[in-house]
Formats: C-alpha cells, sequence, structure tokens
C-alpha cells in the first residue's frame, strides 16, 4: 500500500504515504479489535488510508498546484477498491518500489534499510535491531537515501536493457542479505528474525512472479525456502540451538520445502548457474536426506568446492570444513580451517573456533577444545549461542 | 458466572510509536483475544475524552472529560464473564493492551 500511495503521491513524498498507512493501521488496531474485522478488511485499510492521504493533502497543500488532481486520483482510487486490475497494480507497484529503493545511487547498507522500512513496513528500532546498529544511525541512512530519491528524482519506472539486469542482481544481494540478517540475528535472546526471513521470501517470490524473473531468481528462492523451512527445528522449547544433525526432521516445515523444490526445478531452465544455484543445491541435499545419516556429504563437499571457486569467501570455506570433517575427518578438516584462522574477517566469528573446537573434541584434544569455546565466549553472539558454546565448553571436561 | 467490565485505557501516541509491521502483529494479538470464550461484548469509544456533567448551585455545569490533563484516554469496552474478581483479573492478563502501555480498569457488574 506504501508503493500504491507513493506512485499516486510522487517518490518525492515516500514520507507522506509512509504516514498515512501507518496512520490507517491505527485506526484498524483502535477499531477492530472491538467491533472486529471488516467483511473487506483489505479494502477498508485501502480507503481509509486514501482518504487520510486526501484530508492530509487538502490540509497543508504539500503538492502544491498538483495538489487537486492527486486529490481526484486518490478518491477515484478509494472509490473503487474491488477494482480486478487493483491486485496487479498493487504488485507492480511494490515490486517498482523495491526497484527504486536497490537503486544504485543509493548505497548498500540504506538501499536494505529502505526496503525494510517502505516494502516491508519495518520501523527503525527493529531494523537497527537486526543491523546491530542505533536508532540514530538507521534513521539518518534513511533520511539520507530518501533525500537521494528526492534530489535525483528517482521513480517507480523500472529500468530497461542491461540497467534492469544490474538492478535486478542488486534487488537479489538486498533480499538476500536481509534473510541472511534474519537467519543468523546475533543479539540477545532474538536467535531468529523470523519475520526478516519471511519478509525477504515474500519479496523473493515478489520477484520471481514477475516478467523479469531469471533462473537465478527462482534459485534465491528455492535457497530461502529451504533454509526457513528449518527454522522451526533451529532451537528447542528452552530457546536453545540445535545443530543440524540433531535437528527433529519433522519439525522442518513441509510446505516450505515443496516451495523450496518447486523454485529449485524452476531454476534449472537455462544456462544460468549462479551461487544461489549452488546454494539452494546444498541446502536441497540437506532437505532431501530422511535422516541425518543419509546425508550425501560427499556431494554436499563437491558442492562446497563449486562455490568457494565462484566466491572464495571465508565464511564458505568454513561451511566447507564441516563437509570435509563429514567426508575425510575431522583432522583434515582441521587442517582446511588453518588458513581462516588469521583471516580478519573471522577475527570475532565465534563460529569458526566453536567449530575448531568440535573438532579438536573429536580428535579427543579436549584441553585445546576448551581453549577455543573459552576464546569464541569472548566473540559477539547471541545467549542461546552463548549457551551453546557453554554446554560445549563443560563437555571438554576442562570447564573450570 | 458473574459479568465484568474491562474498562481499557491507553494513550494512542504510544500506538503510533509502532511500525505498521509490529501494528499488524498487535492487531493478531488483539483480535485473538476479542474472541475468547469468555467475552461477551467490546464497544470502541470515540477518540475524545467525552464530556463530564455535574450540578453545582443548581446549574449544570459540562466540563470536558476527567483525562483532559493526560493523554489517557478511555478507548474502549469489554464485557467479560468471569467468577470473582481473581478469576477475571487471571483472564485479562495476557489482553495484549498491557504490553502497549495500557492500563484495564476491572469492574463487576452489580446483580450478576
Amino acid at each position: 500500500m506504501v508503493a500504491h500511495l507513493t506512485r499516486l503521491l510522487g517518490p518525492a513524498h515516500l514520507e507522506l504515504a509512509e504516514e498515512t498507512v501507518q496512520e490507517a493501521m491505527l485506526r484498524a488496531l483502535q477499531t477492530w479489535p472491538y467491533q472486529g474485522v471488516p467483511e473487506n478488511a483489505g479494502a477498508w485499510l485501502f480507503r481509509v488510508a486514501h482518504n487520510i492521504a486526501i484530508d492530509a493533502l487538502r490540509r497543508h497543500r504539500t503538492l502544491g498546484e498538483k495538489t487537486d488532481a492527486i486529490v481526484a486520483e486518490l478518491a477515484h482510487a478509494a472509490a473503487v477498491p474491488d477494482d480486478p486490475y487493483l491486485e496487479d497494480q498493487l504488485r507492480d507497484d511494490e515490486l517498482g518500489l523495491i526497484f527504486m529503493c536497490c537503486h544504485p545511487q543509493i548505497p548498500r547498507d540504506a538501499q536494505v534499510a529502505l526496503s525494510l522500512k517502505t516494502v516491508g513496513g519495518f520501523g527503525v528500532r527493529e531494523i537497527a535491531r537486526a543491523f546491530l546498529a542505533d536508532d540514530t544511525t538507521i534513521a539518518q541512512r534513511l533520511v539520507r537515501a530518501k533525500r537521494q530519491i528526492r534530489d535525483r528524482r528517482l521513480t517507480l519506472d523500472m529500468p530497461h536493457g542491461p540497467e534492469l539486469t544490474e538492478r535486478l542482481d542488486s534487488v537479489l544481494e538486498v533480499v538476500y542479505f536481509m534473510f541472511n540478517e534474519g537467519y543468523a540475528a546475533h543479539v540477545g535472546e532474538d536467535l531468529i528474525r523470523q519475520d526478516l526471513c519471511l519478509e525477504a521470501l515474500r519479496l523473493g517470490r515478489l520477484v520471481a512472479a514477475s516478467s523479469i524473473a531469471a533462473p537465478r531468481v527462482h534459485a534465491l528462492v528455492a535457497l530461502m525456502a529451504l533454509e526457513a523451512a528449518r527454522l522451526p527445528a533451529r532451537v528447542d522449547e528452552s530457546g536453545d540451538l540445535i545443530l543440524l544433525e540433531h535437528q527433529d526432521r519433522s519439525r522442518w516445515d513441509d510446505r516450505l520445502i515443496a516451495m523450496g523444490f518447486h523454485y529449485f526445478d524452476r531454476s534449472m531452465a537455462g544456462e544460468d548457474v549462479s551461487e544461489y544455484h549452488v546454494q539452494a543445491a546444498i541446502a536441497a541435499t540437506h532437505a532431501r536426506a530422511a535422516d541425518p545419516q543419509s546425508r550425501d556429504w560427499a556431494m554436499i563437499l563437491d558442492l562446497y568446492d563449486q562455490l568457494l571457486a565462484m566466491n572464495a569467501s571465508p565464511v564458505v570455506a568454513l561451511n566447507r570444513a564441516v563437509a570435509v570433517a563429514k567426508v575425510r575427518g575431522a583432522a583434515e578438516a582441521l587442517e582446511a580451517l588453518e588458513p581462516l584462522a588469521s583471516d580478519p574477517k573471522l577475527r570475532d566469528y565465534y563460529l569458526l573456533l566453536a567449530v575448531r573446537g568440535h573438532l579438536l573434541l573429536e580428535l579427543g584434544r579436549n584441553e585445546e577444545a576448551a581453549a577455543c569455546f573459552r576464546t569464541a565466549l569472548e566473540c559477539p553472539c547471541s545467549e542461546p549461542e552463548r549457551r551453546f558454546l557453554r554446554r560445549k565448553l563443560g563437555s571438554t571436561g576442562f570447564s573450570a | 458466572m458473574a459479568q465484568f467490565m474491562l474498562l481499557l485505557h491507553s494513550e494512542p501516541s504510544g500506538l503510533m510509536q509502532l511500525s505498521p509491521e509490529e501494528m499488524q502483529k498487535a492487531l493478531e494479538k488483539f483480535m485473538a483475544w476479542r474472541v475468547k470464550p469468555f467475552t461477551r461484548d467490546g464497544h470502541r469509544l470515540t477518540d475524545d475524552s467525552g464530556r463530564v456533567m455535574r450540578s453545582q448551585g443548581g446549574q449544570i455545569r459540562t466540563t470536558d472529560g476527567p483525562y483532559s490533563e493526560t493523554k489517557e484516554i478511555l478507548g474502549g469496552y469489554y464485557t467479560i464473564e468471569a467468577a470473582d474478581y481473581d478469576d477475571a483479573v487471571r483472564l485479562a492478563q495476557d489482553h495484549p493492551t498491557l504490553e502497549y502501555g495500557g492500563t484495564i480498569e476491572v469492574r463487576q457488574v452489580w446483580g450478576t
């Protein structure tokens, strides 16, 4: 709805569109709990939001001479909420808005924040929490991004030709970043920002359903769906982390797994093999195994080798080392970890130390393992992760 | 079963701090509470503090509502069925308004 109003009001008035939707939601929140949800809740919100926008425009004449024309357009839109094309239009508006948010003139971190704020409806506080930033930083980021939109007269129109391909990649990166932020939430008890994951998945599907979808879009959606399917099994009742190999397979979300495989099949059209394809293939291999014993680790290792060749990132190498341990044993995995120890990007990354400690423990080098877990506990990590590390430390017999 | 009124006082400005996403979550919680088996009735009141009337020296004096000093207003009320006050308080305990800074005044309806 923000997207729709942004198109009617013009991207320079993105803020007014946001405030309008917020006000409409507030009215719903004050009314529905007593009177019940109106028969067509969507149309109700739509009408109320348009009326709020009309009032605001009339009051402040924000848009100068154009006010009357836009008011007329808003009134018209509010009067016919059951327009059969409305849903398509709303989808297009939303797609246009996220493509605008990912405009190359807007810095990456602001692209993500702006997408979450305008398309996802998240608040500054929530975004700040997801980014481990304070509210002011995020608020400033948003203000700067909105200024760019105004100054450069960005529009909701889709780019064309090579610019479209470039922008699509940027949109996919933003969506995947959003997903990972949700998946790997670092702070406090807030282990899984499931909302972020589901919003990323929704946006991915929105792009996948449009005419500009490429196979890598489907691969990304497949990847996100298959990983999101494991969310309910990642923590136990007390909120503690459960490793993939100990997860209760029956708690995986079958609907999301089916969705993942569906998109994975669609991603196979054409020659395009993106990183998303390889990662989706890894997630699919995990999902295909009926139980942890039957997991095809050789295949997974093979896929990680491919992924590492496409993207030599230390985090990929770390994940690959876990597969090495499964296929060739802990000693070789430990060797594979060696070059990562000096990587500055992983210096404060608890997971590297946790994996190292785990491998040392398997090799019976408990005292060294304990040292690893102790150092890991000094890295930034969430409360459940901390409890997990403490449990591991306890199992070394050198916890004191 | 006796009937109790839950009078919900809150500051609308508090809810305005929520993002649309959070509002949607809040809305779901409020709606879930509304259909609990013990809830009989509920009404929203208008967004103002109303009027207070009293007689002074034979003259009826009407002033703005009792809450004009604060931003808090009586936003609406529910009627619920409960065995006694303890029970009513227990039932109202998970009403989402408490989570969002509101207060609930619980009063038993006489003769029920």
